[in-house]
């Protein structure tokens, strides 16, 4: 089979601190892998042992609804794994192989892995509808990080943790950059409010320190406008990091250590600004890692964390707005509503500023992923990330006329105008959360009649 | 790693066509690069978003805020779609020679 995915070369893997395993040795060291991470982690082990194959998940599942393929079917991605569990280590799988779904390693076992592990957007939404709660997330995460520890690692995952070692960003903005950008944005400001609105970059001392998504610094800029606009408002003191500009935290997506690594460093940077609150910006699976591997995973921490959502939406009334004349659909971050605890900020923010804030089917803790989600953002697998973003975009097109679809992620705000571009609707409007709330905030009560 | 003949010469670009070496930039490889993104003629106004990208890049070592590139050209962001079908990341930023943009974009 052939692997939809361009694969980073051996020498950008090592690059990274990674060991690449030769080739014929790569079967026993998967399987000594699985032995590590079935052994520290008990409830891969559980779910490994309950499925009963009911078939609930399909029916979930967008990326076997999109694909029609019988391996993203979340209960069959997960025996990929499970066949080698339940052949090396389980004594029924030892003794009756084949007949308990037991079988060995084969020629095509890492290609099966590195394919449909990375067409899993680790959405959780399975999970949600599995009777034993089985979170196929939690299976492909497990599998991804096995991949990587043999180094199998897909050239965009390695091209952004690469990014993010030299720069401390995705997109690796040099300091300079950062500085000539911010200045640019502030320029901006000015020429549109008529105000200084600063955007501080590492002022020591603040008390918030703001992690926007890198890509904010690029293409998502109305968003780090609305940020702006929304700390200057509320009189804060507040920061953004040079050395840690990303919200986003790939490592949780393919290399537990990178991860931990990444929360390490925000815990590093928050305590040498002296900040005693973070506040995450807009990016769905960072905030997962942040919100649930900064403390515990990564040791204790010195600071409150906030999603930039959740701080909104605790200062509302203390805001000034507009009402905007648009009629908006919220897309849910799946990190967001069943990894992240956001459910009602989005909603009190949107209704709060706009004319029509329209609901799509299913929404809340059941919404479907855009199909983008946990980094699957490359150019080589458009055509499939077009198939698991079909769900996203029949649920829009359901709503009829809309004004502006609200994505507040970033992988969200790359991957759907792709989608919404293919299934007919290339004109919709699609952005951030922030980026309406910047425009809504009266900076000038005083001169509002 | 793959190669594409230019000017009688093997340059070595990535698994989505960038150049490797931001060094070996040149026009023979802007007017190769030209035709495989799509753009049948290079104008004066390609050059114009070409060079100030390549400008950018030299002096800070990235690619230029989208809304930066569309204000000091002087072009929207269409009109950089309809010289540059790929887009400013994808379509570009080939031509000038900088490495692929990365990351949730």
């Amino acid at each position: 089979m052939t692997v939809p995915l361009h694969m980073a070369k051996e020498e950008a893997v090592r690059a990274l601190g990674l060991e690449v395993v030769p080739t014929d040795q790569r079967p026993e060291k998967l399987l000594a892998r699985l032995a590590e991470t079935v052994g520290s982690m008990r409830s891969l082990a559980v779910m490994l042992d309950t499925c009963t194959k009911c078939g609930n998940c399909m029916r979930q599942c967008h990326s076997y609804l999109g694909t029609g393929d019988y391996h993203n079917f979340p209960a069959a991605r997960a025996d990929l794994v499970r066949r080698l569990y339940r052949r090396h280590f389980t004594r029924s799988g030892r003794w009756l192989g084949r007949l308990v779904g037991a079988e060995d390693f084969d020629a095509q076992t890492i290609e099966r892995w590195t394919t449909y592990f990375y067409q899993c957007n680790e959405c959780r939404r399975c999970a949600v509808f599995c009777p034993f709660g089985i979170d196929t997330a939690e299976i492909t995460i497990a599998a991804r990080h096995m991949l990587t520890s043999i180094g199998v690692v897909p050239k965009f995952m390695q091209g952004v943790a690469a990014n993010l070692r030299k720069t401390g960003n995705n997109m690796g903005i040099p300091k300079p950059a950062l500085l000539d950008s911010v200045e640019f944005l502030q320029d901006e400001l000015k020429e549109e409010t008529g105000l200084e609105i600063a955007i501080p970059v590492d002022k020591p001392g603040s008390r918030i320190l703001y992690v926007p998504s890198s890509a904010d610094f690029f293409s998502n800029v109305d968003t780090m406008l609305g940020a702006a606009k929304l700390f200057h408002t509320l009189g804060a003191d507040w920061t953004i990091p040079s050395g840690l500009l990303e919200a986003a935290n790939f490592g949780l997506l393919f290399h537990w250590p990178a991860m931990r690594e990444h929360n390490r460093r925000l815990a590093e940077t928050a305590a040498a600004l002296g900040a005693e609150l973070v506040v995450q910006g807009e990016c769905g699976h960072g905030w997962r890692a942040a919100r649930l591997g900064s403390e515990g995973a990564s040791g204790p921490v010195s600071f409150r964390l906030l999603h930039v959502l959740e701080y909104a939406a605790q200062n509302l009334d203390r805001l000034t707005l507009r009402r905007l004349p648009l009629r908006v659909a919220l897309h849910e971050p799946c990190n967001y509503v069943r990894g992240g605890g956001i459910l009602e900020p989005p909603r009190q923010i949107l209704r709060a500023i706009v004319e029509e804030l329209v609901e799509l089917t299913p929404n809340g803790q059941e919404s479907f992923c855009c199909g983008g989600g946990s980094g699957i953002l490359m150019d080589e697998m458009m055509d499939i990330r077009l198939k698991l973003g079909r769900r996203k975009a029949e649920q829009v097109q359901a709503l009829g006329r809309l004004d502006y679809l609200a994505a507040p992620c970033s992988i969200c705000k790359a991957q759907l105008p792709h989608v919404m571009k293919h299934y007919g609707m290339g004109d919709l409007a699609i952005g951030g959360i922030l980026d309406l709330l910047g425009k809504a905030i009266i900076l000038n009560p005083g001169e509002i009649k | 790693m793959s190669y594409v003949e230019i000017s009688g010469k093997q340059i070595e670009v990535d698994e989505d066509g960038f150049i490797t070496d931001p060094e070996l930039w040149n026009d023979d490889i802007v007017r190769a690069f030209a035709h495989l993104e799509g753009v049948d003629e290079l104008t004066e106004n390609h050059w114009k978003v070409i060079n100030y990208l390549r400008d950018y890049w030299k002096k800070f070592g990235s690619a230029p805020i989208t809304r930066k590139l569309c204000k000091e050209t002087g072009f929207t962001l269409q009109q950089i779609y309809e010289m540059f079908p790929s887009g400013p990341a994808k379509g570009a930023c080939k031509l000038a020679g900088l490495p692929k943009p990365t990351g949730c974009v």
